[in-house]
Protein backbone atom coordinates (compact mmCIF):
# COMPACT_ATOMS: atom_id res chain seq x y z
CA UNK A 1 0.00 0.00 0.00
CA UNK A 2 1.71 3.52 -1.20
CA UNK A 3 2.38 6.14 2.25
CA UNK A 4 0.02 8.34 3.10
CA UNK A 5 0.40 11.96 2.47
CA UNK A 6 0.88 13.92 5.21
CA UNK A 7 -2.36 15.58 5.22
CA UNK A 8 -4.43 12.19 5.16
CA UNK A 9 -2.33 10.98 8.14
CA UNK A 10 -3.12 13.59 9.77
CA UNK A 11 -6.34 14.19 9.46
CA UNK A 12 -7.22 10.20 9.69
CA UNK A 13 -5.07 10.09 12.52
CA UNK A 14 -7.07 12.84 14.68
CA UNK A 15 -9.94 10.90 13.61
CA UNK A 16 -8.50 7.68 15.38
CA UNK A 17 -8.31 5.86 11.95
CA UNK A 18 -5.22 3.89 11.25
CA UNK A 19 -2.45 5.56 9.80
CA UNK A 20 0.49 3.68 8.11
CA UNK A 21 2.71 5.60 11.11
CA UNK A 22 2.91 8.24 13.68
CA UNK A 23 2.13 11.56 12.37
CA UNK A 24 4.88 14.41 13.50
CA UNK A 25 3.03 17.33 14.05
CA UNK A 26 1.89 19.87 16.45
CA UNK A 27 -0.73 22.06 17.76
CA UNK A 28 1.45 25.05 18.97
CA UNK A 29 4.09 27.23 16.93
CA UNK A 30 6.49 24.87 14.35
CA UNK A 31 7.97 27.62 12.71
CA UNK A 32 11.98 26.94 12.15
CA UNK A 33 14.98 29.78 11.48
CA UNK A 34 15.84 27.30 8.93
CA UNK A 35 12.90 28.45 6.85
CA UNK A 36 12.65 32.58 8.21
CA UNK A 37 16.32 32.33 6.92
CA UNK A 38 15.86 30.78 3.71
CA UNK A 39 12.78 33.33 3.09
CA UNK A 40 15.75 36.10 3.55
CA UNK A 41 13.11 37.96 6.25
CA UNK A 42 13.59 38.97 9.86
CA UNK A 43 11.47 36.69 12.52
CA UNK A 44 9.46 40.26 13.47
CA UNK A 45 8.46 40.34 9.88
CA UNK A 46 7.04 37.41 9.20
CA UNK A 47 4.18 38.08 11.72
CA UNK A 48 1.99 40.47 9.76
CA UNK A 49 2.20 38.86 6.58
CA UNK A 50 0.02 35.86 5.28
CA UNK A 51 2.39 35.19 2.79
CA UNK A 52 5.34 35.01 5.11
CA UNK A 53 3.35 32.71 7.56
CA UNK A 54 2.53 30.53 4.97
CA UNK A 55 5.85 30.39 3.44
CA UNK A 56 7.54 29.56 6.66
CA UNK A 57 5.30 27.29 7.72
CA UNK A 58 5.58 25.01 4.70
CA UNK A 59 9.43 25.88 4.16
CA UNK A 60 9.42 24.23 7.70
CA UNK A 61 7.89 21.24 7.56
CA UNK A 62 9.84 21.24 3.56
CA UNK A 63 12.70 21.22 5.48
CA UNK A 64 12.40 18.58 8.15
CA UNK A 65 9.45 16.17 7.08
CA UNK A 66 6.32 17.26 9.22
CA UNK A 67 3.32 16.20 8.43
CA UNK A 68 1.33 19.24 9.42
CA UNK A 69 1.45 23.23 9.35
CA UNK A 70 0.50 25.75 11.59
CA UNK A 71 -0.29 29.70 12.20
CA UNK A 72 0.09 31.80 13.86
CA UNK A 73 3.20 32.02 15.78
CA UNK A 74 2.76 34.41 18.15
CA UNK A 75 -0.38 35.22 21.00
CA UNK A 76 -0.93 38.57 20.06
CA UNK A 77 -3.23 38.76 17.52
CA UNK A 78 -6.85 39.09 18.99
CA UNK A 79 -5.55 40.98 21.54
CA UNK A 80 -4.11 43.40 19.16
CA UNK A 81 -7.43 43.10 16.93
CA UNK A 82 -9.23 44.00 20.75
CA UNK A 83 -6.87 47.33 20.87
CA UNK A 84 -4.60 46.12 23.39
CA UNK A 85 -1.75 46.63 20.73
CA UNK A 86 1.14 45.03 19.87
CA UNK A 87 4.77 45.16 20.26
CA UNK A 88 6.74 43.31 17.31
CA UNK A 89 10.35 44.32 18.57
CA UNK A 90 11.03 44.93 14.68
CA UNK A 91 14.89 46.16 15.77
CA UNK A 92 15.32 43.83 18.80
CA UNK A 93 18.30 41.21 18.18
CA UNK A 94 17.95 37.47 17.51
CA UNK A 95 14.15 36.16 18.16
CA UNK A 96 11.59 37.72 20.42
CA UNK A 97 7.82 36.67 20.46
CA UNK A 98 5.82 39.56 20.11
CA UNK A 99 3.56 40.58 23.03
CA UNK A 100 0.56 42.57 24.33
CA UNK A 101 1.69 45.93 25.42
CA UNK A 102 -1.18 47.23 27.10
CA UNK A 103 -3.84 45.61 28.87
CA UNK A 104 -7.81 46.85 30.55
CA UNK A 105 -6.87 48.47 33.91
CA UNK A 106 -9.89 46.34 35.52
CA UNK A 107 -11.96 43.90 34.72
CA UNK A 108 -14.90 46.27 34.61
CA UNK A 109 -13.08 47.76 31.63
CA UNK A 110 -12.74 45.01 29.40
CA UNK A 111 -14.69 45.96 26.63
CA UNK A 112 -14.31 44.23 23.41
CA UNK A 113 -15.09 46.32 20.52
CA UNK A 114 -17.63 44.53 17.87
CA UNK A 115 -15.38 44.48 15.02
CA UNK A 116 -12.88 43.03 16.39
CA UNK A 117 -12.63 39.97 14.46
CA UNK A 118 -12.02 41.89 11.08
CA UNK A 119 -8.98 44.46 13.02
CA UNK A 120 -5.45 43.89 13.25
CA UNK A 121 -4.08 41.39 11.94
CA UNK A 122 -7.29 38.39 12.29
CA UNK A 123 -7.74 38.92 8.67
CA UNK A 124 -3.27 38.36 7.90
CA UNK A 125 -4.28 34.70 10.12
CA UNK A 126 -7.08 33.90 7.99
CA UNK A 127 -5.82 34.92 4.76
CA UNK A 128 -2.23 32.49 5.51
CA UNK A 129 -4.35 29.17 6.94
CA UNK A 130 -7.00 29.64 3.43
CA UNK A 131 -3.25 29.57 1.38
CA UNK A 132 -2.95 26.52 3.37
CA UNK A 133 -5.36 24.66 3.04
CA UNK A 134 -5.67 25.70 -0.54
CA UNK A 135 -2.40 24.05 -0.99
CA UNK A 136 -3.34 21.02 0.38
CA UNK A 137 0.01 19.18 0.83
CA UNK A 138 0.06 19.28 5.01
CA UNK A 139 -2.31 18.84 7.66
CA UNK A 140 -3.17 22.61 8.74
CA UNK A 141 -3.56 23.48 12.43
CA UNK A 142 -5.15 26.24 14.07
CA UNK A 143 -4.85 27.30 17.30
CA UNK A 144 -6.95 29.77 19.76
CA UNK A 145 -5.49 30.25 23.56
CA UNK A 146 -8.38 29.14 25.73
CA UNK A 147 -9.92 31.70 27.87
CA UNK A 148 -8.19 32.10 31.07
CA UNK A 149 -4.94 32.49 29.19
CA UNK A 150 -6.41 35.19 26.66
CA UNK A 151 -7.68 36.67 29.93
CA UNK A 152 -4.04 36.91 31.15
CA UNK A 153 -2.83 38.37 28.09
CA UNK A 154 -5.78 41.35 27.80
CA UNK A 155 -5.63 42.17 31.72
CA UNK A 156 -3.49 41.65 34.78
CA UNK A 157 -2.98 37.80 35.64
CA UNK A 158 -3.04 38.95 38.66
CA UNK A 159 -6.05 40.77 38.82
CA UNK A 160 -7.72 37.83 37.53
CA UNK A 161 -6.31 35.21 40.01
CA UNK A 162 -6.56 37.42 42.85
CA UNK A 163 -10.39 37.87 41.57
CA UNK A 164 -11.41 34.56 41.99
CA UNK A 165 -11.32 35.29 45.22
CA UNK A 166 -12.57 38.86 45.52
CA UNK A 167 -14.80 38.93 42.79
CA UNK A 168 -16.01 36.56 41.72
CA UNK A 169 -19.06 37.60 39.94
CA UNK A 170 -16.96 39.82 37.54
CA UNK A 171 -14.51 37.21 36.89
CA UNK A 172 -16.79 35.03 35.62
CA UNK A 173 -18.22 37.35 33.43
CA UNK A 174 -15.10 38.53 32.73
CA UNK A 175 -14.44 34.49 31.58
CA UNK A 176 -17.69 34.68 29.78
CA UNK A 177 -16.61 37.08 27.30
CA UNK A 178 -13.28 35.78 26.20
CA UNK A 179 -15.18 32.24 26.04
CA UNK A 180 -17.18 33.72 23.06
CA UNK A 181 -14.16 35.10 21.27
CA UNK A 182 -12.84 31.87 21.71
CA UNK A 183 -15.25 29.99 20.05
CA UNK A 184 -15.69 32.77 17.24
CA UNK A 185 -12.11 32.86 16.07
CA UNK A 186 -11.79 29.08 16.27
CA UNK A 187 -15.03 28.45 14.69
CA UNK A 188 -13.84 30.60 11.91
CA UNK A 189 -10.72 29.30 11.71
CA UNK A 190 -12.90 25.53 11.28
CA UNK A 191 -14.91 27.06 8.30
CA UNK A 192 -11.95 28.07 6.67
CA UNK A 193 -10.88 24.17 6.48
CA UNK A 194 -8.42 23.33 9.14
CA UNK A 195 -7.87 20.01 10.21
CA UNK A 196 -7.44 20.24 13.76
CA UNK A 197 -8.30 22.73 16.06
CA UNK A 198 -6.11 23.19 19.68
CA UNK A 199 -7.18 25.68 22.53
CA UNK A 200 -4.15 26.57 24.34
CA UNK A 201 -5.32 26.63 28.11
CA UNK A 202 -1.47 27.58 28.66
CA UNK A 203 -1.88 28.74 31.97
CA UNK A 204 -4.63 27.12 33.78
CA UNK A 205 -2.20 24.26 35.21
CA UNK A 206 -1.61 23.22 38.91
CA UNK A 207 1.31 25.29 39.17
CA UNK A 208 -1.06 28.71 39.57
CA UNK A 209 -4.94 26.93 40.13
CA UNK A 210 -5.76 24.11 42.41
CA UNK A 211 -7.69 21.41 41.17
CA UNK A 212 -10.92 23.17 42.84
CA UNK A 213 -10.41 26.14 41.55
CA UNK A 214 -10.05 24.78 37.67
CA UNK A 215 -12.93 22.81 38.50
CA UNK A 216 -15.00 26.17 38.91
CA UNK A 217 -13.03 28.73 36.79
CA UNK A 218 -11.94 26.73 33.89
CA UNK A 219 -13.58 23.32 33.26
CA UNK A 220 -17.09 25.06 32.74
CA UNK A 221 -15.75 27.66 29.94
CA UNK A 222 -13.76 24.60 27.84
CA UNK A 223 -17.33 22.33 27.89
CA UNK A 224 -18.74 25.30 26.49
CA UNK A 225 -16.04 25.55 24.09
CA UNK A 226 -15.42 22.37 22.82
CA UNK A 227 -19.45 21.59 22.43
CA UNK A 228 -19.67 24.60 20.36
CA UNK A 229 -16.80 23.07 17.86
CA UNK A 230 -16.47 20.30 15.50
CA UNK A 231 -14.35 17.71 16.18
CA UNK A 232 -10.87 17.02 15.54
CA UNK A 233 -10.62 19.49 18.22
CA UNK A 234 -7.70 19.66 20.83
CA UNK A 235 -6.90 20.41 24.50
CA UNK A 236 -3.68 21.65 25.51
CA UNK A 237 -2.28 22.55 28.81
CA UNK A 238 1.53 23.24 30.02
CA UNK A 239 2.87 23.20 33.55
CA UNK A 240 1.33 20.81 36.27
CA UNK A 241 -1.87 18.49 35.10
CA UNK A 242 -1.04 15.18 37.03
CA UNK A 243 -4.03 16.79 39.07
CA UNK A 244 -6.69 17.46 36.57
CA UNK A 245 -6.01 14.74 33.77
CA UNK A 246 -9.15 13.44 34.45
CA UNK A 247 -11.65 17.02 34.41
CA UNK A 248 -9.78 17.75 31.34
CA UNK A 249 -10.48 14.60 29.37
CA UNK A 250 -14.51 15.55 30.33
CA UNK A 251 -14.59 19.02 28.44
CA UNK A 252 -14.98 17.33 25.75
CA UNK A 253 -11.88 17.84 23.44
CA UNK A 254 -10.92 14.55 21.35
CA UNK A 255 -6.98 15.34 21.95
CA UNK A 256 -5.62 15.84 25.18
CA UNK A 257 -2.15 17.30 25.08
CA UNK A 258 0.31 18.13 27.38
CA UNK A 259 3.97 19.61 28.40
CA UNK A 260 7.36 17.93 29.83
CA UNK A 261 6.08 17.80 33.36
CA UNK A 262 3.00 15.45 33.39
CA UNK A 263 3.15 11.78 33.65
CA UNK A 264 2.04 10.35 30.90
CA UNK A 265 1.99 6.98 32.17
CA UNK A 266 -0.31 7.74 35.00
CA UNK A 267 -2.22 9.40 32.36
CA UNK A 268 -2.97 7.01 30.04
CA UNK A 269 -3.76 4.61 32.99
CA UNK A 270 -6.22 7.52 34.27
CA UNK A 271 -7.75 8.34 30.78
CA UNK A 272 -7.83 4.62 29.07
CA UNK A 273 -6.93 3.76 25.24
CA UNK A 274 -10.15 5.78 23.76
CA UNK A 275 -8.58 9.34 24.06
CA UNK A 276 -5.48 10.54 21.56
CA UNK A 277 -2.95 11.85 24.13
CA UNK A 278 0.05 14.31 22.71
CA UNK A 279 3.24 15.22 23.77
CA UNK A 280 5.11 15.72 25.77
CA UNK A 281 8.89 16.12 25.25
CA UNK A 282 10.64 20.20 26.55
CA UNK A 283 10.82 21.49 23.23
CA UNK A 284 13.68 23.89 24.42
CA UNK A 285 15.63 21.07 26.43
CA UNK A 286 15.57 18.47 23.50
CA UNK A 287 15.79 20.67 20.12
CA UNK A 288 17.99 23.46 21.24
CA UNK A 289 20.18 22.06 23.88
CA UNK A 290 20.65 18.38 23.96
CA UNK A 291 23.24 16.97 21.39
CA UNK A 292 21.27 15.00 18.47
CA UNK A 293 22.65 11.50 19.82
CA UNK A 294 20.57 12.26 22.92
CA UNK A 295 17.11 12.97 21.30
CA UNK A 296 15.73 9.89 20.25
CA UNK A 297 15.60 8.47 23.71
CA UNK A 298 13.82 11.46 24.15
CA UNK A 299 11.49 10.87 21.90
CA UNK A 300 11.20 7.11 22.65
CA UNK A 301 10.42 7.81 25.76
CA UNK A 302 7.20 9.72 24.88
CA UNK A 303 6.36 6.86 22.81
CA UNK A 304 7.05 4.12 25.47
CA UNK A 305 5.17 6.44 28.40
CA UNK A 306 2.08 5.85 25.82
CA UNK A 307 1.29 9.19 23.12
CA UNK A 308 -0.11 8.48 20.77
CA UNK A 309 1.83 11.24 18.50
CA UNK A 310 4.94 13.03 19.46
CA UNK A 311 4.26 16.45 20.19
CA UNK A 312 6.80 19.47 22.02
CA UNK A 313 5.16 20.49 24.98
CA UNK A 314 5.13 23.98 23.79
CA UNK A 315 5.94 26.27 20.55
CA UNK A 316 9.29 24.83 19.50
CA UNK A 317 11.83 27.41 19.90
CA UNK A 318 12.71 28.33 16.32
CA UNK A 319 16.14 28.34 16.59
CA UNK A 320 16.57 24.43 16.63
CA UNK A 321 19.36 22.48 15.93
CA UNK A 322 18.27 20.92 12.49
CA UNK A 323 20.24 17.72 13.84
CA UNK A 324 17.76 17.31 16.93
CA UNK A 325 14.48 18.07 14.76
CA UNK A 326 16.13 15.42 12.51
CA UNK A 327 16.30 13.00 15.18
CA UNK A 328 13.16 13.60 16.54
CA UNK A 329 11.52 12.99 13.04
CA UNK A 330 13.59 10.23 12.56
CA UNK A 331 12.63 8.18 15.45
CA UNK A 332 9.11 8.76 15.34
CA UNK A 333 9.25 7.29 11.55
CA UNK A 334 11.03 4.43 13.04
CA UNK A 335 9.23 4.01 16.24
CA UNK A 336 6.04 5.18 14.89
CA UNK A 337 5.04 2.54 12.65
CA UNK A 338 3.75 1.07 15.70
CA UNK A 339 0.26 0.90 16.63
CA UNK A 340 -0.52 3.13 19.57
CA UNK A 341 -2.81 3.21 22.53
CA UNK A 342 -5.60 4.83 20.66
CA UNK A 343 -4.42 4.85 16.89
CA UNK A 344 -4.28 1.63 15.05
CA UNK A 345 -1.98 1.19 12.14
CA UNK A 346 -2.84 0.07 8.10
CA UNK B 1 7.75 49.52 74.72
CA UNK B 2 4.77 46.75 74.34
CA UNK B 3 4.76 44.23 76.97
CA UNK B 4 5.66 40.17 76.37
CA UNK B 5 1.69 39.82 76.22
CA UNK B 6 1.00 42.46 74.00
CA UNK B 7 4.19 41.62 72.03
CA UNK B 8 3.43 38.02 71.16
CA UNK B 9 -0.97 39.57 70.29
CA UNK B 10 0.43 41.74 67.98
CA UNK B 11 2.56 39.15 65.99
CA UNK B 12 0.15 36.38 66.43
CA UNK B 13 -2.38 38.38 64.17
CA UNK B 14 0.06 40.23 62.04
CA UNK B 15 1.27 36.45 60.82
CA UNK B 16 -2.41 35.39 60.98
CA UNK B 17 -3.40 38.16 59.05
CA UNK B 18 -0.99 37.63 56.42
CA UNK B 19 -1.76 33.64 55.97
CA UNK B 20 -5.63 34.89 55.91
CA UNK B 21 -4.89 36.93 53.64
CA UNK B 22 -6.58 39.90 55.53
CA UNK B 23 -5.44 43.26 54.82
CA UNK B 24 -7.65 45.14 57.50
CA UNK B 25 -6.36 43.21 60.09
CA UNK B 26 -2.31 43.47 59.13
CA UNK B 27 -3.30 47.30 58.62
CA UNK B 28 -4.64 47.42 61.81
CA UNK B 29 -2.31 45.43 63.78
CA UNK B 30 0.75 47.17 62.40
CA UNK B 31 -0.64 50.19 64.13
CA UNK B 32 -1.12 48.77 67.10
CA UNK B 33 2.74 47.88 66.96
CA UNK B 34 3.78 51.36 66.21
CA UNK B 35 1.77 52.68 68.80
CA UNK B 36 2.92 50.65 71.21
CA UNK B 37 6.56 51.05 70.42
CA UNK B 38 7.42 47.76 69.49
CA UNK B 39 10.14 47.60 66.96
CA UNK B 40 9.46 47.38 63.55
CA UNK B 41 11.99 45.11 62.55
CA UNK B 42 10.43 42.85 65.17
CA UNK B 43 7.12 43.02 63.76
CA UNK B 44 7.88 42.33 59.83
CA UNK B 45 10.10 39.35 60.61
CA UNK B 46 8.35 37.97 63.16
CA UNK B 47 4.70 38.95 61.88
CA UNK B 48 4.33 39.79 58.52
CA UNK B 49 7.29 37.54 57.62
CA UNK B 50 6.99 34.01 59.47
CA UNK B 51 3.09 34.32 58.35
CA UNK B 52 4.65 34.32 55.01
CA UNK B 53 6.75 31.20 55.92
CA UNK B 54 3.22 29.34 57.13
CA UNK B 55 1.86 30.38 53.70
CA UNK B 56 4.68 28.78 52.25
CA UNK B 57 3.79 25.28 54.17
CA UNK B 58 0.29 25.79 52.86
CA UNK B 59 1.74 25.65 49.71
CA UNK B 60 3.96 23.08 49.94
CA UNK B 61 0.86 21.12 51.58
CA UNK B 62 -1.33 21.96 48.21
CA UNK B 63 -3.42 23.99 50.34
CA UNK B 64 -2.58 26.96 48.81
CA UNK B 65 -2.32 27.77 45.25
CA UNK B 66 -0.76 31.12 43.50
CA UNK B 67 -4.13 33.04 43.85
CA UNK B 68 -4.00 32.43 47.46
CA UNK B 69 -0.38 33.78 47.58
CA UNK B 70 -0.94 36.58 45.51
CA UNK B 71 -3.47 37.61 48.48
CA UNK B 72 -1.10 36.76 51.02
CA UNK B 73 1.67 38.89 49.95
CA UNK B 74 -1.27 42.09 49.60
CA UNK B 75 -1.57 41.57 52.65
CA UNK B 76 1.86 41.41 53.58
CA UNK B 77 2.61 44.14 51.59
CA UNK B 78 -0.21 45.91 53.46
CA UNK B 79 2.44 45.63 56.71
CA UNK B 80 5.07 46.62 55.00
CA UNK B 81 4.18 50.00 53.89
CA UNK B 82 2.94 50.92 57.66
CA UNK B 83 5.89 49.39 59.04
CA UNK B 84 8.96 50.00 57.13
CA UNK B 85 9.61 53.42 57.55
CA UNK B 86 10.15 52.71 61.28
CA UNK B 87 12.94 50.72 60.60
CA UNK B 88 15.77 51.87 62.76
CA UNK B 89 18.30 52.34 60.01
CA UNK B 90 21.34 50.12 62.11
CA UNK B 91 19.07 47.45 62.26
CA UNK B 92 17.35 47.56 58.78
CA UNK B 93 17.03 43.72 58.79
CA UNK B 94 20.76 42.82 59.40
CA UNK B 95 21.04 42.72 55.61
CA UNK B 96 22.27 45.51 53.53
CA UNK B 97 22.31 45.44 49.50
CA UNK B 98 20.57 47.12 46.92
CA UNK B 99 18.77 44.52 43.48
CA UNK B 100 18.36 44.97 40.51
CA UNK B 101 15.03 43.09 39.26
CA UNK B 102 13.47 42.79 36.29
CA UNK B 103 10.90 40.73 33.59
CA UNK B 104 13.64 40.45 30.23
CA UNK B 105 12.26 41.88 27.05
CA UNK B 106 9.51 39.94 25.15
CA UNK B 107 7.90 39.02 28.63
CA UNK B 108 4.86 40.50 29.83
CA UNK B 109 4.32 38.58 32.96
CA UNK B 110 5.96 39.51 36.03
CA UNK B 111 3.79 37.64 38.76
CA UNK B 112 6.99 35.61 39.97
CA UNK B 113 9.49 38.47 39.77
CA UNK B 114 6.89 40.42 42.04
CA UNK B 115 6.72 37.77 44.38
CA UNK B 116 10.91 37.22 44.76
CA UNK B 117 10.63 41.10 44.49
CA UNK B 118 8.46 40.42 47.94
CA UNK B 119 11.58 38.58 49.61
CA UNK B 120 13.88 41.69 48.71
CA UNK B 121 11.68 44.24 50.66
CA UNK B 122 11.21 41.85 53.84
CA UNK B 123 14.91 41.60 53.70
CA UNK B 124 15.86 44.91 53.95
CA UNK B 125 16.84 45.41 50.31
CA UNK B 126 17.07 48.66 48.42
CA UNK B 127 15.53 46.92 45.11
CA UNK B 128 15.40 49.15 42.04
CA UNK B 129 12.52 47.17 40.27
CA UNK B 130 12.65 48.08 35.95
CA UNK B 131 9.18 46.56 35.47
CA UNK B 132 8.42 44.22 32.38
CA UNK B 133 9.48 43.96 29.21
CA UNK B 134 12.56 45.49 29.80
CA UNK B 135 15.49 46.29 27.14
CA UNK B 136 18.18 44.20 27.74
CA UNK B 137 20.78 46.26 27.97
CA UNK B 138 18.79 48.54 31.03
CA UNK B 139 19.28 46.07 33.44
CA UNK B 140 23.34 46.54 33.08
CA UNK B 141 23.40 49.87 33.06
CA UNK B 142 20.88 49.87 36.14
CA UNK B 143 23.52 47.91 37.92
CA UNK B 144 26.18 50.05 36.79
CA UNK B 145 24.40 53.10 37.94
CA UNK B 146 23.46 51.47 41.42
CA UNK B 147 26.19 49.09 42.03
CA UNK B 148 23.75 46.64 43.08
CA UNK B 149 25.15 43.23 43.89
CA UNK B 150 22.42 41.40 42.97
CA UNK B 151 20.78 41.34 39.53
CA UNK B 152 17.30 38.82 39.29
CA UNK B 153 15.90 38.78 36.03
CA UNK B 154 12.52 36.75 35.05
CA UNK B 155 11.37 35.14 32.24
CA UNK B 156 8.10 33.34 31.92
CA UNK B 157 8.19 31.76 28.33
CA UNK B 158 10.94 29.81 26.91
CA UNK B 159 10.48 32.71 24.05
CA UNK B 160 11.76 34.86 25.78
CA UNK B 161 14.22 33.39 28.40
CA UNK B 162 16.99 33.50 25.81
CA UNK B 163 17.15 37.37 26.70
CA UNK B 164 18.61 36.10 29.99
CA UNK B 165 21.58 34.83 28.57
CA UNK B 166 22.88 37.98 26.86
CA UNK B 167 22.09 39.59 29.83
CA UNK B 168 24.36 37.50 31.96
CA UNK B 169 26.80 38.37 29.54
CA UNK B 170 26.73 41.97 29.11
CA UNK B 171 26.58 42.25 33.40
CA UNK B 172 29.74 39.66 33.98
CA UNK B 173 31.69 41.37 31.32
CA UNK B 174 31.46 44.43 33.25
CA UNK B 175 31.12 42.92 36.62
CA UNK B 176 31.91 39.62 37.35
CA UNK B 177 31.01 39.58 40.66
CA UNK B 178 27.62 40.65 40.52
CA UNK B 179 25.11 37.85 41.81
CA UNK B 180 22.81 36.89 38.99
CA UNK B 181 19.10 34.66 39.73
CA UNK B 182 16.88 33.61 37.41
CA UNK B 183 13.51 33.16 37.77
CA UNK B 184 10.38 31.80 35.75
CA UNK B 185 8.83 28.67 34.32
CA UNK B 186 11.28 27.50 31.64
CA UNK B 187 14.63 28.15 33.67
CA UNK B 188 15.85 25.02 34.96
CA UNK B 189 19.18 24.23 36.93
CA UNK B 190 20.70 23.37 33.42
CA UNK B 191 19.72 26.66 31.93
CA UNK B 192 21.05 28.21 34.98
CA UNK B 193 24.23 26.98 34.40
CA UNK B 194 24.52 27.21 31.16
CA UNK B 195 23.62 31.01 31.06
CA UNK B 196 26.24 31.35 33.86
CA UNK B 197 23.89 32.37 36.77
CA UNK B 198 24.38 32.25 39.95
CA UNK B 199 20.49 31.03 41.43
CA UNK B 200 17.59 30.51 40.31
CA UNK B 201 13.42 29.57 40.96
CA UNK B 202 11.58 27.87 37.99
CA UNK B 203 7.77 29.24 38.61
CA UNK B 204 5.86 32.11 40.43
CA UNK B 205 5.13 29.05 43.33
CA UNK B 206 9.23 27.85 43.07
CA UNK B 207 9.68 31.75 43.55
CA UNK B 208 7.60 32.21 46.48
CA UNK B 209 8.67 29.00 47.91
CA UNK B 210 12.50 30.25 47.06
CA UNK B 211 11.89 33.57 48.57
CA UNK B 212 9.96 32.39 51.35
CA UNK B 213 13.24 29.88 52.25
CA UNK B 214 15.07 32.96 52.14
CA UNK B 215 13.35 35.23 54.75
CA UNK B 216 13.35 32.16 56.96
CA UNK B 217 17.39 31.93 56.84
CA UNK B 218 17.29 35.76 56.89
CA UNK B 219 14.89 35.40 60.71
CA UNK B 220 17.10 32.45 61.71
CA UNK B 221 20.68 34.32 61.14
CA UNK B 222 18.88 37.35 63.10
CA UNK B 223 17.61 35.23 65.92
CA UNK B 224 20.79 33.77 65.85
CA UNK B 225 22.57 36.77 66.16
CA UNK B 226 24.80 36.04 63.17
CA UNK B 227 25.57 38.65 60.95
CA UNK B 228 24.33 38.54 57.17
Amino acid sequence: MAAMTPKERVKKFMKREPVDTMPIFSGMGMVTVQAINKMGIRFAEVHGSPDYLAKSATLSADIFGFDSVIVPYDMCTIPEAMGRGCSTYANAEGILYPTVPTKWENLDAADINPDWASKARMPVVEEALKKLVSEGKYGVGGWVLGPFTLGGQVIELDLLLKGIKKEADKVQAFMKKMTSVVIDVAKRYQSLGVDYMTIREMGSGTDLLSPRMWKQLIQPYLREIFEALESPKVLHICGGTDLIVEMMNDCGADALSFDQKNNLVETRKKIGNDVILLGNFDPYGTLCQKEASEVPAVIKGCIDAGVDAVWPGCDIWPDVKPENVEAWVNTVRELGKQPSPAVGRL
Amino acid sequence: MASEEKRAEILKNLSEGVVEYDEDRVKEYSNIALDEKMDAYDAIMNGLAAGMEIVGDLYDRQEYFVPEILMCADALYAGLDILKPHLKIDDASGVKGQVVIGTVQGDVHDIGKNLIKMMFDVGGFTVHDLGRDVPLEKFAEEQLKTDSEIVALSAMMTTTMMGMKKVIAMIKEKNPDVAIMLGGAPVTKDVANLFGADGYAESAGNAVQEAIKMIGQLRKLKEDGVPA
